[in-house]
Formats: structure tokens, sequence, C-alpha cells
């Protein structure tokens, strides 16, 4: 199995409301450009937007930022793949409460399904938060093998 | 870059129809839930959301179509949906909307079957 880098890119961008549909649409130009169909482009946007809405909303950073990273690369002869880190300065989380809540039904658990949608949304997600902050490392492919 | 939610209200006889267009985060969400309760104060029991125009959602978004939901049923009403990209249609199973609302392919199926042609 060959991956070749084929496009980057890295965007530094403000906490403010709907700040994350700008980092959906700089991953989805990417991968459009690989060939990737607007289904999975579709999927990709939401679980970026869920993981920028927990940063904005969640990590309490002192510098109100988000770094992003996408790395588009063809799998074999023509599988586009998407690589997105999402990370933010903040004091991290505990993700094994996050998980476990989610879990539970009644109101008070509607919110905090992020996590959730990223996971269902990407192929592959890893997330790693300490009290130095979180990055949450996503990938898409437009056929997973 | 914001898509600011537009919420058109199309009254008839057996219910209402919201469409929207924009983004539903918290913001689009509750000009959503602005527009449902003030049709639910009104005495509309059945209410179709038609989702055409709207290709992204959030999940404070959908808690907060979730209330609406909750609201309705309290009242003995239903709400139902129409018109859903494959995403947003997968993203309200995951959510579990689905188990609370009807989710139709089109408005015309839709008004079929919530007696809104009739």
């Amino acid at each position: 199995m060959t991956m070749t880098a084929e496009r980057q890119m890295e965007l530094t961008l403000p906490m403010v409301p709907d700040i994350e549909i700008a980092a959906a649409r700089a991953a989805g130009n990417l991968a459009r450009e690989l060939g990737m169909s607007s289904e999975r482009i579709d999927e990709m946007a939401h679980a970026i937007i869920e993981a920028c809405i927990n940063a904005r909303e969640h990590s309490g950073c002192a510098d109100q930022r988000i770094y992003l990273r996408f790395v588009g690369t063809f799998q074999g002869d023509s599988n586009p793949r998407i690589d997105v880190w999402i990370t933010d300065h903040g004091r991290g989380f505990d993700l094994s409460e996050a998980r476990t809540r989610r879990q539970k039904l009644g109101p008070a658990y509607k919110r905090g399904r992020g996590i959730q949608l990223m996971e269902a949304h990407m192929d592959e997600v890893e997330i790693i938060t300490s009290v130095d902050g979180t990055t949450v490392h996503m990938v898409k492919y437009e056929k997973k093998s | 870059m914001t898509e600011e939610m537009r919420v058109a209200v199309d009254r008839r006889p057996a219910g209402a129809i919201l469409h929207t267009k924009g983004y539903i985060n918290n913001v689009g969400g509750e000009e959503i839930a602005n527009r449902a309760y003030e049709l639910m104060d009104d005495g509309v029991r059945t209410l179709l959301l038609n989702l055409k125009e709207t290709k992204i959602v959030n999940s404070i978004g959908i808690s907060i179509l979730i209330e609406i939901i909750e609201k309705m049923i309290e009242k003995g009403g239903k709400i139902s949906f129409c018109c859903l990209t494959p995403v947003i249609h997968k993203t309200f199973q995951i959510m579990g909307l689905a188990n609370y609302a009807t989710i139709y392919d089109s408005e015309e199926a839709a008004l079929k079957d919530l007696g809104f042609a009739a």
C-alpha cells in the first residue's frame, strides 16, 4: 500500500461563532481536488464541525485559537484519503466520562454527542487530550478497505 | 461565512410546514424553535419541517430540535421532517431524533401521509 502526499493545508482560526464552517469548507475544497465524492465530503464536514465546536465550547484555552491541519493523499491508485488534525491549547477533558455520558438517556444527555457524531461520520478517530490541550485526528477515505 | 437561518411558515388547515434555509446551529435551532412554539401556541399540532435548503446541522442545533419534538409530544401533537440530505438523515438517526419523528423522502409523501393534501 502506497501513500503519496498530494495536498496539505494548515490553518489557525479564531474561536468565533460559525468558524467551524470555514474549517469544514477548507477541508472540503481539498477533498474535492482529490476527487472525493460529495457525500463523503459532507460526512467529513459534519465531523470537523463537531470537533471545532467542542474546541470552541469546552477547551477553555487562553489563546482562543483552533489549529487545523489537513493532508490529502491517495491510498492505492484512486482512493483519496484525508487526514485531519484539530488542536486546541485548552485544559483537556475526561474522554472516558464523555464516552460514558453518551450511553445514558434523558434530557441532561441531549448535549455532548459530538464525539459520537465524529466517530460515525469518519473512518478513523483518535483523540489525544491532556491538561495541555486536545488534538483530534480523524481520517476519511473515499473507499474504506 | 455565516449561514443565517431563514424559516418560512406555510400554514395549512391540517397543520403547518416550516421551510428552513441555512445552518441549524444554536442560533438556527432557536429560530426554528421560536416559529414552532408560536405555531403550537396557536393550536397547531401537526408540524412538518422541510429541510431541503439546509445542508449543515450540528449537535447543538439537533438538541434544540429534540426539545421542540418533546414539547410537541407533550401537547399531543406530532413533528415530521422531509427532504434531508443523506448526511443529515444519518446524523438524525445517530442522535436518536428519528425515534421520535417520522422522516419522509419528499414533501409530497409527507403531506399525503399527514393528511395535508386532502
